[in-house]
């Protein structure tokens, strides 16, 4: 099979489709058109990511500027099934909408094209070799989403997105300004234009780097990058953002772009531990913003009144904790790697939970209004409460799992001091986001609504992910193992685990 | 010392008062107006001497001595700047520093002049003189300090010789200079020296109540001022080639503080005066201007 | 005369002191196509011996972008919000022109620390006037209420990465340079955009005072 042109469908699908889908006729053509690139893209992705992570090869393609490795295909798979979940979800959530007369026929055109449009960007950043144009993959996500945050244009919708657009294009402009660095520095040792930007090369050249280049580009990405990740102290568009956002865009949001902006930190992490003389230097960095993610998240999780802002809180609590992973190394890295697809599947979950809550509590996310919900929706209650129970990190669902490694990973550096705030911070981020939870639940329900029936495809948007996240945290598969292990080696701190050392 | 450094001073001495003559005139040809004649300002300090002074009770012996040491200020200012390439009769090492002081010595007396009458119009214009002029101080001297690190040299005589106008940070000192020059001598756009009104007033209103020979020996120190401060200026921007007679270079300056007022001429006819907010954000954007001349030159 | 790359790189820093103290945003806007004029034909200048065809399409390109295009963008903006001057900004316009002063000392340290060329070349004023440029923008957008003028300021901060780019890696490959330059229009007409939907639906730009969500 030809993968060169396997790549190449993978970002020119969803770009066409989302041309395509500005010119639909009538909503279900154009929800049909955007489910269709997505599954298509989905099947695509699949083969590919088999080849790279079951049979060990590596993608390259466009004379060397897209290729796919470990940690490439780890990711989009973890994109793929975010996005075939949103895209079920969405076809739900806005059915209802329609139902309702919420929504025009233009801002579902508005909403497919540009959700096409974001699973091209994101695709882009993930399979390419160029750097250069990782950024501009980067920044077109910024730029797509920012338009699907306000589908619905409001005054708070409208402040989110300018909040948006303007923190993260910042942020996005520091990072820019770290790739130009980290190319000055290939400049200086001599590599021609052409290949200073291609992180294959820079790879490989990585010894001979001017350290001092790296060392301020690194800086820079890490602040850049991190803005779009929603690491603290950079995160203040975060809350704003995925609160104001319908659900799907949530999902999408927490479940993959904030990943994606981490997995080009990820990029850098070799490049910087080689020329830096593999003395850490960069990854207390990773630690420190992990840490402080992790402390400003539980802080502000608190006192949350909104639920969409508490699972925003939620995410960058968890981001925290993957850059915290990172930043440890070792079995961190592969903790880290392993706790993206989990995060991802069940944020995802808990946004498609709270979406539909919302919607069925006429349209507020505020708790105090939605409280005792289990008799109205047995189904999304049982799958927000679940969901939030994972995230806190209920053993046995893959959180804790993940979230246990990376404790076993601290203890093993001796990072005392880490460790006891990480387990601050979880604990906090536990009573807090319980209190919240329970009483979402189980508490009195102060209007009395009709309870509200399921069909299959929201059972099964609530119970598949549930289900995996248990077995995941029982079990880890074979084939599952290995890619972590490859994606973590790419990272290029060998990670020291062996199969029986990952259970309970 | 030589003979031409107090042919220098004479010349100063002379045809101080022209430059306020040009000045209105060219203020008079943009109006479209004949104007006061060139020598107005002479004929108003001869008119002012033959007249007598009056002085009121409030004062002391400081509203007297006001403008006579703001006077001999100036007097000690002109032999200190050069002019035409020959070298001042009292220069030494550090003298640009002297400079500075004199002129807020001559600023310092008139403040206090105007205190002493104990109006609240002297009062007011007071302190809004002190405080422009504690931005405007800085400006000048840290520009000054940078041409004298391009140069190497910290007396103003060699210095202005030896400064090229071509290199950036010259030209940046020159146009934070030229800021400066417009604020000390109180013209637009810091000042209007035709106002009217007091509630706009700054320098005119603080010599409001003096009379007589002394506002002569005002009217004179302002000349000589807008004489001693052009010829900072007009130093730094022509250049003198080393070894040529003594009048052309000379002659080349007197042409120069007459373009230099005709400047001030067009800038007082084509801008308007700035709100009084404004005039320290354009005092401290010279000022940044000279910080950074002084930073390029640190390099 | 020294070298026209210094002069460049002065007239950029004063444009960046300019910027900072000036509040009427039509003259802003104009420093700013001005700015990337500027940096149009610096680009040009700095491969003064070697132009190719592609250099000079892609120096006009940002010429004609920088220079005109995102002026006429927010000018339509100014005349749709019907603002002419920022309302009282955060930081006072003298504290600014003395932090760009002090942002200008740090960028020279920075400068020294960062030696992109030999010592002593006539290029030293790059990378500081490149970060000069950088931080300005950050602190236009951070010091102003005015969402025209935090649009500005994202322009203005990439201009600095922009000059800080010419010089760093000579030759980005033509497709990453386009998509580059793409991007920060698309970013641009994006804000240009926002600011519509802000203005209308708030009837203000103050940027100060969308402060509904909170916590």
């Amino acid at each position: 099979m030809n993968y060169e042109i396997v790549l190449w469908l993978l970002i020119l699908i969803p770009a066409i489709s989302g041309l395509i889908c500005v010119l639909a006729p009538s909503p279900k053509v154009a929800l049909g058109m955007m489910c269709t690139c997505v599954f298509s893209t989905a099947l695509l992705g699949f083969s590919a990511i088999g080849a790279v992570l079951l049979h060990g090869k590596i993608l390259f393609a466009a004379a060397n500027w897209l290729f796919m490795d470990a940690l490439s295909a780890y990711n989009l798979f973890v994109m793929i099934i975010v996005f075939c979940l949103s895209s079920i979800y969405a076809c739900v959530y806005f059915q209802q909408e329609l139902l309702h007369n919420n929504l025009t026929l233009k801002q579902i055109r508005q909403f497919t094209s540009l959700w096409c449009g974001a699973m091209a960007a994101m695709t882009v950043v993930l399979i390419s070799n160029n750097l250069g144009i990782m950024w501009v993959g980067i920044e077109a996500t910024t730029l797509i989403t920012a338009f699907l945050i306000c589908i619905h244009v409001s005054r708070e919708s409208l402040e989110a997105m300018w909040k948006y657009i303007l923190i993260c294009s910042v942020g996005v402009a520091f990072a820019f300004m770290g790739t130009l660095l980290a190319a000055a520095s290939a400049k200086s040792v001599g590599l021609g234009s052409h290949n200073a930007l291609l992180w294959t090369t820079l790879r490989d050249n990585a010894a001979s780097l001017n350290p001092v280049f790296i060392k301020a580009a690194f800086i820079f990405l890490l602040v850049g990058y991190g803005t779009k990740a929603g690491l603290a102290p950079m995160h203040s568009w975060l809350p704003d953002a995925h609160s104001q956002a319908p659900a799907p865009v949530s999902a999408i949001f927490s479940g993959f772009m904030l990943n994606a902006a981490l997995y080009c930190i990820m990029r850098y992490v070799p490049i910087v531990e080689t020329a830096t003389g593999h003395t850490g230097w960069g990854l207390k960095f990773l630690v420190g913003f992990g840490i402080f993610s992790i402390i400003v998240a539980a802080a502000f999780i608190t006192f949350q009144k909104d639920l969409k802002r508490l699972l925003a809180y939620h995410s960058i609590e968890h981001l925290g904790i993957i850059a915290l992973g990172f930043g440890l190394g070792g079995l961190g890295t592969f903790a880290a790697l392993f706790h993206t697809f989990n995060h991802s599947l069940c944020k995802t979950l808990s946004f498609f939970a709270a979406g539909r809550l919302g919607q069925i509590f006429g349209g507020s996310h505020d708790m105090e209004k939605m409280s005792g919900s289990l008799p109205v929706s047995p189904v999304w209650s049982i799958g927000i409460f679940c969901s939030i129970l994972a995230l806190i990190g209920i053993a046995p669902f893959a959180l804790f799992m993940s979230e246990f490694q990376l404790v076993k990973a601290a203890v093993d550096s001796h990072a005392w001091v880490v460790l006891s705030l990480f387990l601050l911070g979880a604990g906090l981020v536990f009573v807090g986001a319980l209190g919240h939870a329970i009483p979402l639940v189980w508490g009195t329900n102060h209007e009395s609504r009709k309870p509200v029936k399921a069909n299959f495809f929201e059972a099964f948007l609530v119970f598949a992910p549930l289900a995996v996240l248990l077995v995941l945290g029982l079990w880890m598969p074979k084939p599952l193992f290995t890619a972590l292990n490859s994606a973590a080696s790419i990272i290029g701190i060998a990670s020291s685990v062996t199969s029986s050392g990952v259970g309970p | 010392m030589q003979i031409t450094s107090f042919i220098n001073i004479l010349l100063g001495l002379l045809l101080a008062p022209l430059l306020l003559g040009i000045i209105n005139k060219t203020k008079a040809s943009f109006a479209g107006r004949t104007g006061q004649p060139l020598l107005q300002a002479y004929y108003d300090i001869i008119k002012q001497l033959q007249k007598g002074a009056v002085y009121s009770k409030t004062t002391s012996w400081i509203f007297r001595a006001g403008p006579v040491v703001g006077f001999s200020a100036i007097l000690v200012a002109l032999a200190i700047v050069p002019m035409g390439g020959v070298a001042a009769p009292l220069a030494f090492s550090g003298d640009l520093l002297l400079l500075a002081y004199i002129l807020g010595t001559m600023r310092f007396f008139t403040v206090i002049a105007a205190l002493d009458t104990g109006s609240s119009f002297e009062g007011m214009g007071a302190s809004r003189e002190v405080l422009y002029s504690a931005l405007a101080e800085p400006a000048f001297l840290i520009g000054l300090a940078a041409v004298a690190r391009v140069t190497g040299i910290m007396s103003l005589s060699p210095m202005l010789s030896a400064a090229h106008f071509f290199s950036p940070e010259v030209v940046l000192v020159v146009v934070a200079l030229m800021v400066v020059y417009l604020c000390e001598n109180a013209r637009i756009p810091f000042d209007d020296p035709n106002t009217h009104l007091e509630l706009t007033m700054i320098h005119e209103v603080m010599v409001l109540d003096h009379s007589g020979p002394d506002f002569a020996l005002i009217l004179y120190s302002s000349a000589l001022k807008l004489w001693v401060l052009g010829l900072v200026i007009v130093g730094l921007i022509f250049p003198t080639p080393p070894g040529s007679f003594w009048l052309v270079p000379v002659f080349t300056a007197i042409c120069g503080l007459i373009l230099l007022a005709v400047i001030v001429g067009i800038i007082e006819s084509t801008m308007a005066r700035l709100r009084l907010i404004r005039i320290p954000q354009l005092l401290v954007a010279a000022g940044s201007l000279s910080a950074f001349a002084f930073i390029l030159v640190l390099r | 005369m020294d070298s026209p790359i210094e002069i460049m790189m002065i007239l950029l820093v004063l444009s960046d002191m300019a910027l900072l103290g000036l509040s009427r945003l039509r003259t802003c806007i104009s420093i700013v196509s001005f700015q990337g004029m500027l940096l149009g034909g610096l680009a040009l200048v700095t491969q003064f011996g070697s132009l190719t065809p592609r250099l000079i399409m892609i120096a006009a390109a940002s010429f004609v972008i920088k220079g005109f295009v995102f002026p006429y963008l927010l000018k339509r903006g100014i005349r749709e919000a019907g603002t002419l001057h920022e309302s009282e900004p955060f930081i006072g316009y003298i504290t600014s022109v003395l932090a760009g002063v002090a942002m200008l000392g740090i960028s020279l340290w920075l400068g020294a620390r960062l030696p992109l060329f030999a010592a002593g070349s006539g290029n030293y004023l790059v990378v500081p006037a490149a970060l000069t440029t950088l931080f300005t923008g950050l602190f236009l957008i951070i010091a102003r209420r005015n969402a025209l003028n935090q649009c500005l300021g994202y322009i203005i901060m990439e201009n600095g990465i922009y000059t800080f780019g010419i010089f760093s890696v000579v030759e980005i490959p033509l497709l990453v340079e386009l998509g580059i330059l793409l991007d920060v229009f698309v970013a641009v007409f994006v804000m240009g955009i926002a600011i519509y939907h802000i203005n209308r639906e708030f009837d203000h730009l103050d940027s100060h005072r969308l402060n509904v969500l909170k916590g």
